[in-house]
């Protein structure tokens, strides 16, 4: 049976796969005269065919036995999906809304989502978090940050 | 007299007020990030790397250097306290160091785990000065065969020590290689790998790749459980000065460990964690009371505390004298000071020697301070201690993306950190090892370029690799030890099948 432990080598066997055709198709060149393609063709070999050894546990039913277990038992989904939806948000809002309010309110976010926190806390800890990386790295190590459309 | 005058020339260089102030910072940082067990020095220095740009290369490494052996310092407080190693070359501390404290006695294991690292890393450092210049001259008649052979070892040992299989090890080493090298091609100009991104012309930035990797994951690890309250040692800790027979007790296992961590360091692939579990079961096997360890003995803590220590500053040595990073926070280093135009390697000391004797004085420096920090102290970190992680998380989060951003003021950087941070957040739940893919991420091209050079120099032959004696002799300990790493998994494979048939 397959082990869940072993589904991540199919994907880097998917990745080695794709990577060499795309090496091959880059220009490996001759061993005289290697050309752009052949050191990613060479890793990708590799990994090929250690994901193939990692692979055949399978059929050999060797699994670590703390790994037989579901890996992702007891995860909470919410939480994560929420931290990764607000990165990204601020990725993407980081230009438009400037550093200042997309900041204030990842922190704001942070501070309350993965537990409970009183509002007064969690505005109060984001705002000094802001004073001080604002201070740090745009007062003192002058890393320009956008100011978006509301100006500040 | 040489190493002297080098010396003075490495202090003067670093008596600036700037420099010693980052001194300051990364060795202040290097305790925190030692005591907080949500976040380590490879987490910290990626996040502090993208402030280093504005500063000068002294000050620059100067600081992460401070933030890696402080991070030795500190790991060993929460091992000692909460039983929670803040840093992985901390874990064998817990042993007996936290056993000590149920018995009343944090204060001389604290007291002992600062001044055995004091001692340490001041032999440390003179090991540095000693093996380095040498090693430096050697290494100018190397050539590209016996850099890639170097580097091939290199990987191989990370792979060989690898925690988890080697198998998956070799194949996140083989996926930095292909992700170090994404970009455009150094020799012909073609573009590879980059899907049409602009941004991705010079390549996967160094320091989004690793906040991801370490930094990001490592939050999405701890938020995806239940976030569990540290029970911290309560009792009031003092007396933090060993008495006699603590010294006594003590002392040789603070010499052993430095030596042996020293040598441990210098190794590629080798390191403060390896050295200190080796020295603990040295320390065990001369021990005339080898039941006591575990239950409180001084030399547990001691001689493990040391060997970290020694090991962070014998990594230096490969570093700085031949370009090759030994670990993954050394790939870091080398990452910065490349970042500032300097290329460590043989030529380093002559052309640059400032910087070299500069990072040695620095470290003197950095160790005293540390001492001081880690005493007198003390009350403030396990104050640290206390800071719950629903705080944590969001500044590290956010010094994350303002540290990814502020390299090419870019949100395109932020957007690699986050993908990275969801690929080591996945790599660690299904136990693939992040260390050996930043690794051969940063030696990707300096591998690519050496091989390429090689195969030239030869006409296509790779025979160049065997023919030359030190190129032969890295290649054949490098062969050696990937039939070592492989064998017994491919060995239980084989034997594994017929079982499986006959069930």
């Amino acid at each position: 049976m397959m082990t869940r432990y072993r589904m991540g080598s199919i994907f880097w066997l998917i990745v080695g796969i794709y990577v060499a055709i795309s090496a091959y198709q880059l220009d490996l060149g001759e061993f005289s005269e290697p050309g752009p393609g052949l050191i990613f063709f060479g890793a990708a070999v590799i990994l090929i065919i250690f994901s193939i050894i990692d692979l055949s546990g399978i059929f050999t039913g060797q699994s670590p036995k703390d790994h037989q277990e579901s890996i992702w038992a007891g995860t909470q989904w919410k939480r994560l999906l929420l931290v990764l939806g607000a990165l990204l948000a601020y990725s993407f809002l980081f230009d438009i809304l400037g550093f200042i309010l997309c900041t204030f309110l990842l922190m704001v976010f942070l501070f309350r989502a993965v537990e409970p926190t009183k509002w007064w806390v969690a505005i109060l800890s984001s705002l000094s978090t802001l004073l001080i990386s604002y201070g740090v790295f745009n007062l003192w190590l002058k890393v320009p940050f956008p100011s978006g459309i509301l100006g500040f | 007299m040489d190493i002297l005058h080098n010396l003075f020339l490495g202090f003067s260089a670093i008596f600036d007020l700037n420099i010693l102030l980052y001194c300051f910072i990364g060795v202040f940082i290097g305790t925190l990030v030692g005591v907080l067990p949500g976040i380590g020095p490879v987490g910290a220095m990626s996040l502090l790397l993208p402030s280093t740009y504005k500063i000068s290369p002294l000050a620059a490494v100067v600081m992460l250097a401070g933030i890696y052996y402080g991070s030795q310092y500190g790991g060993s407080t929460t091992s000692i306290l909460v039983n929670i190693p803040g840093e992985a070359s901390s874990v064998v501390t817990c042993l007996d160091g936290y056993q000590m404290a149920r018995q009343g006695r944090a204060g001389p294991a604290l007291g002992i785990s600062a001044f055995g690292s004091f001692i340490a890393g001041t032999l440390g450092l003179v090991g540095l000065m000693m093996v380095a210049p040498p090693l430096a001259s050697m290494a100018l008649r190397f050539g590209p065969p016996e850099y890639f052979s170097l580097m091939c070892l290199g990987l191989t040992l990370l792979i060989y020590l690898a925690s988890e299989s080697s198998i998956r090890a070799i194949m996140m080493a083989a996926v930095g290689v292909i992700l170090g090298c994404i970009g455009q091609d150094p020799e012909t100009g073609s573009s590879r790998f980059v899907f049409g991104i602009y941004d991705l012309l010079d390549g996967i930035g160094l320091a989004p790749f690793i906040m991801g990797l370490f930094g990001i994951s490592e939050v999405l690890l701890n938020i995806e459980k239940s976030l569990e309250r540290r029970s911290i040692f309560q009792a009031e800790i003092k007396g933090l000065l060993p008495n006699w027979k603590d010294w006594k007790d003590s002392i040789k296992p603070i010499i052993r460990g430095s030596v042996l961590g020293f040598f441990l360091g210098v190794l590629p692939g080798g390191g403060a964690v390896i050295s200190s579990f080796s020295s603990y079961a040295i320390e065990k096997k001369f021990s005339k009371h080898p039941e006591k360890f575990g239950k409180g003995a001084i030399e547990g803590v001691a001689g493990p505390e040391s060997a970290n220590n020694a090991a962070a500053e014998g990594a230096f040595v490969p570093l700085l004298t031949l370009g090759i990073p030994p670990n993954v926070v050394m790939a870091l280093l080398l990452g910065a000071l490349m970042i500032h135009g300097i290329t460590p390697g043989p030529l380093l000391i002559s052309r640059n020697p400032e910087i070299f004797w500069g990072i040695i004085a620095s470290m003197y420096i950095g160790n005293a301070t540390l001492l001081i920090l880690n005493l007198p102290l003390i009350g403030l970190w396990v104050q640290v201690l206390k800071v719950p992680y629903k705080i944590l998380f969001p500044l590290i989060i956010l010094f994350c993306l303002i540290g990814a951003y502020s390299i090419n003021n870019s949100i395109f950087d932020d957007i690699v950190m986050i993908l990275f941070g969801v690929l080591g957040f996945v790599m660690r739940k299904y136990k693939y090892e992040g260390a050996p893919m930043v690794l051969a991420f940063v030696l990707g091209p300096m591998l690519e370029y050496s091989l390429r050079q090689s195969l030239r120099i030869s006409n296509g032959s790779f025979s160049i690799f065997f023919t030359r004696p030190i190129s032969a002799g890295a290649m054949i300990l490098t062969v050696v030890m990937f039939i070592s790493c492989v064998a017994p998994t491919l060995r239980r494979k084989r034997e594994g099948i017929p079982k499986e048939e006959t069930q």
